[in-house]
């Protein structure tokens, strides 16, 4: 069952990942971003994590694509002539693409992955306050600076621009 | 088509999870090339970002441990500020710029 | 406790602390810069005096290290043996009477601050030459004395003559040093020290390197220092420095610094050396001599002279050793016999020529800036005349003075020379010859600057309206009139010179009376002839009488100038042009400026990866992907 469910889950988030590469409409963008963090939640949950699920639910897909979104609307994105790829992108884009398959392969053939335990707890939320509250406390207490920090920052930009229209 | 994929894996572990990380940063990548649009090379980073978070936790759930779990908070919160940020940069260049697509933004250039 | 040492130290510091506080506070009091002058030169003269009678000698750890770069080390030290001694005596003693001298003669300078730094700096200089241990030290203070002497000729510095001579004398001094140093570098290598006890004890000990090439690269220095040829070029003109300086430097003291050296690095000597030395004595003797006698300065008169004794000394030294009887002693003193022993003659002789030279040439040289002041600045022998009567102190020293150099008998110059012809002739009879003749010619153009400059009608208004110079400018000349009597004898001379005085050569038996008939005769010869030929007139006779030979004497002196002016605009001038094209293209536009451009170009590449392109820099990023998955795997 898990099975099909990963690959339901998995075609999903990836074909949705496509269309936020391919599609020339932002909004459409945005959505199939939405979508794919929805494949992508459902194969946490499979990978026993269900709280990290709904925890990128909440921020990922309620807030920053919300803002996406926001600001999508918000900044009138005429899409401009389409100019036809550059050899450089070209190039770039055949490297990349060696690169991940290279990578692929070699992970298929000589990867020494760690064997499955026989029977893998579900971690509950205890657990996760335990690491982060001791192993973890620096980084927590560092990302809240860091927070806060980012929000001075978004006042200040947009602080700051709206004194400079103002003047003018 | 679906037949071979269930035949080769009969419970799909790491290996699988670690190839759908592997695609989807491809993506995300060719993404962040090909396209003009700022906001949607932006949302191709985004997708960067939830690939490598999908290779953590399926390495924390296949070990047994759970830092990669935890590392995924992390993860999660400084892609949140992130984009919160870039999005006020964003907005302010448009307004500066009256443009968005990538190709015009090249004040910089000597 | 040493004492004497701490003399030895007080002596070598006095001058320069003079010095300094002149330059510093007293540059505009000429009249308290002369009396601090005047009172350390009494003080050195006092302190030498003292050293000299006390009898000390050699001190014991006299000689501190300086510099230290691995194994080399540069020491300074005081060696003080009768060899100092003497020298110290001759450059407090003589310098004090000059410094005196110079109180009446400068006295209406306006820069008399400068020129009495200037002379307490050069006595610094020389007393360090004199009490040097070590050939580094030496060769430090060799070059303060150069400085010194630049500084004191170029006194006069708004003539331009004056400026050119002081940068002549530098210059040719420095050729000389040149190869002083490299004599010294060659001492070092071969024998691992410079240090003069050392080098004897290796001496005494058989495990000294002799090589002829050092003592000649070291003569080098003498050749500069004393003028000898081919560098004897700039003496001539250092007369345009004042007489004081004329006197002191340039006569007694600064040109005896190579003789001085020579005698120091006596046992560094091999008879090749000793040859070329002997040899280039000897021709600068005769040149030096030829020259003078057309000379119508009475202060280049003077300044050949000084070239033609410096070259007796020269050759003195170069003459070498002599057996000489010396007593057979038992330890508790009686004398067993007598046997011959190679005494250092050449040392002897030219030591003992150095110090009635100096005495009779300073004399001179006082008496003519006394001559000189009396008529006004008048340096023209043919302006002057009639000075015996209007100046007699000046007249009757001078007289002294030059009796002495001719070799009158029972004068200071007779003893000296006669050791050197004795010498001469016990070694090299053509050598004898030469410098038989050379007094010949000593005694002729002397005895003609001597009449010219005082007998006769005066004959100019400046020589008219002499007047004989103060008390302050006339005791000097005194008290080195006695010396230049008295200096010969051996009770004075073997007080002042200790063990020096046993190595001056002294002839026996028929030597002595051919010595004495050879010294009288040519005496007599060069003086009458000089007497009678030469007319007290405004016209140099030998010019009227046989023009050619006028002129063909006037150009031994240009030739060497000439040659040299030569060497410098066609040779050297043109090497320096090739040189400075060289460095301006190679060096400083392909090398200096070529690393500048490439900095730059440098920095234009990295300029260019600024394009506006987010793209571009997102190809960048996953080149830098690639490399490190390169690395990762292994590839690299």
């Amino acid at each position: 069952m898990s099975d099909t469910l990963f690959i339901i889950l998995a075609v999903l988030t990836v074909a949705s990942a496509l269309l936020v590469v391919v599609n020339k409409n932002a909004v459409n963008a945005a959505l199939g971003l939405l979508i794919s963090l929805l494949g992508l939640a459902g194969l946490f949950v499979l990978l026993d994590a269900p709280l990290l699920a709904f925890v990128l639910l909440m921020v990922y897909a309620g807030a920053v694509v919300a803002l996406f979104l926001f600001i999508i609307m918000l900044l009138d994105t005429t899409p401009g002539a389409a100019k036809p790829f550059k050899k450089m992108t070209i190039v770039a884009s055949l490297v990349g693409a060696a690169l991940l398959v290279s990578g692929i392969c070699s992970l298929a053939k000589r990867a020494v992955l760690p064997a499955a335990p026989e029977t893998i707890a579900v971690p509950s939320m205890k657990n996760y306050a335990e690491q982060l509250f001791t192993t973890y406390l620096l980084p927590v207490q560092v990302v809240g600076f860091m927070l806060l920090i980012a929000m001075l920052g978004v006042i200040v930009l947009s602080k700051k621009f709206d004194q400079t229209e103002g003047a003018k | 088509m679906i037949f071979p994929l269930l035949a080769a894996a009969p419970t799909y572990g790491l290996p699988a999870y670690l190839l759908l990380s592997a695609v989807l940063f491809a993506l995300g990548f060719f993404g962040v090339l090909l396209r003009k649009n700022t906001l949607v090379i932006y949302m191709c980073l985004e997708l960067m970002l939830l690939a490598s978070t999908l290779a953590l936790v399926a390495f924390a759930h296949f070990q047994g441990t759970l830092d990669g779990a935890v590392f995924v908070f992390f993860i999660l919160t400084i892609a949140a500020a992130e984009v919160a940020v870039g999005l006020a940069i964003i907005v302010a260049l448009f307004r500066k710029r009256h443009t968005i697509q990538v190709e015009e933004l090249n004040h910089l250039k000597h | 406790m040493h004492s004497m040492l701490n003399h030895a130290i007080l002596i070598l510091v006095l001058p320069l602390a003079s010095a300094a506080v002149i330059a510093l506070f007293l540059r505009q009091r000429g009249a308290l810069a002369s009396w601090l002058s005047v009172a350390t030169a009494g003080a050195i003269a006092a302190i030498s005096i003292i050293m000299l009678l006390h009898g000390e000698r050699n001190f014991p750890h006299a000689s501190w290290e300086w510099l230290r770069f691995g194994d080399f080390a540069v020491s300074l030290g005081i060696k003080y043996d009768d060899l100092a001694a003497l020298m110290l005596f001759i450059v407090g003693f003589v310098g004090f009477l000059i410094h005196v001298f110079s109180l009446g003669y400068m006295h209406d300078d306006p820069a008399r601050a400068r020129f009495f730094g200037g002379l307490s700096i050069f006595m610094f200089s020389m007393i360090g030459i004199v009490l040097a241990d070590n050939l580094f030290m030496i060769f430090i203070f060799w070059e303060l004395v150069g400085f010194s002497s630049w500084l004191l000729i170029n006194h006069y510095h708004h003539k331009q003559s004056a400026a050119d001579a002081s940068k002549k004398a530098f210059i040719v001094n420095r050729v000389g040093d040149f190869g002083f140093l490299l004599g010294i570098i060659m001492c070092y290598w071969l024998n691992g020290t410079v240090s003069f006890d050392e080098l004897a004890h290796r001496a005494a000990n058989g495990h000294l390197v002799f090589s002829t090439a050092i003592p000649l690269l070291l003569f080098c220095g003498a050749v500069g220092k004393s003028a000898q040829m081919p560098l004897q070029v700039w003496l001539p003109d250092a007369m345009e420095g004042p007489t004081p300086v004329s006197a002191l430097i340039h006569a007694a003291t600064m040109v005896a610094a190579g003789i001085f050296m020579l005698c120091r690095i006596n046992v560094l000597m091999v008879a090749d050396a000793l040859t070329v030395i002997m040899w280039t004595g000897t021709v600068t003797a005769l040149y030096a001599a030829l020259c003078a006698i057309t000379q119508r300065d009475i202060k280049k008169v003077l300044a050949y002279s000084t070239l033609s004794q410096l070259g007796y000394m020269v050759a003195a030294f170069g003459l070498g050793s002599l057996a000489a009887p010396v007593a057979l002693r038992e330890p508790n003193g009686t004398v067993l016999g007598m046997t011959d022993v190679a005494i250092a003659a050449g040392v002897g002789a030219a030591m003992f020529h150095l110090t009635t030279h100096a005495f009779f040439k300073a004399l001179m040289f006082l008496g003519s800036g006394s001559v000189i002041h009396g008529c006004h600045h008048e340096q023209d022998i043919f302006k002057m005349g009639g000075l015996r009567s209007k100046m007699p102190v000046t007249f009757l020293t001078f007289t002294i003075g030059v009796l002495a150099i001719i070799g009158m008998p029972f004068l200071a110059g007779f003893f000296s020379k006669d050791a050197i012809l004795y010498l001469a002739m016990e070694k090299n009879h053509a050598v004898f010859a030469i410098l038989a003749l050379t007094a010949v010619l000593t005694s002729f153009y002397m005895v003609r600057l001597w009449k010219i400059t005082f007998f006769g009608e005066a004959r100019s208004k400046e020589a008219s309206h002499a007047h004989e110079s103060g008390f302050v400018m006339t005791l000097p000349l005194i008290i080195l009139a006695v010396l230049s009597v008295a200096g010969g004898y051996s009770g004075v001379f073997g007080k002042l010179a200790g063990s020096i005085h046993e190595l001056v050569p002294e002839a026996e038996g028929s030597a002595h009376t051919t010595i004495l008939l050879v010294s009288l005769a040519v005496m007599t010869i060069g003086a009458g002839s000089a007497w009678f030929f030469y007319q007290a007139s405004a016209h140099d006779t030998l010019e009227e009488k046989s023009a050619g030979l006028f002129r063909l004497l006037g150009q031994l002196k240009e030739s060497f100038d000439n040659l040299y002016d030569y060497y410098v605009a066609k040779v050297q001038q043109r090497f320096a042009m090739l040189l400075n094209f060289l460095d301006r293209v190679f060096l400083a536009d392909t090398i200096i400026q070529g690393a500048a451009r490439i900095v730059g170009y440098i920095g234009l590449g990295a300029r260019a990866l600024y394009t506006g392109s987010l793209h571009v820099y997102v190809y960048w990023f996953l080149l830098g992907a690639v490399v490190l998955w390169a690395f990762a795997t292994g590839l690299f």
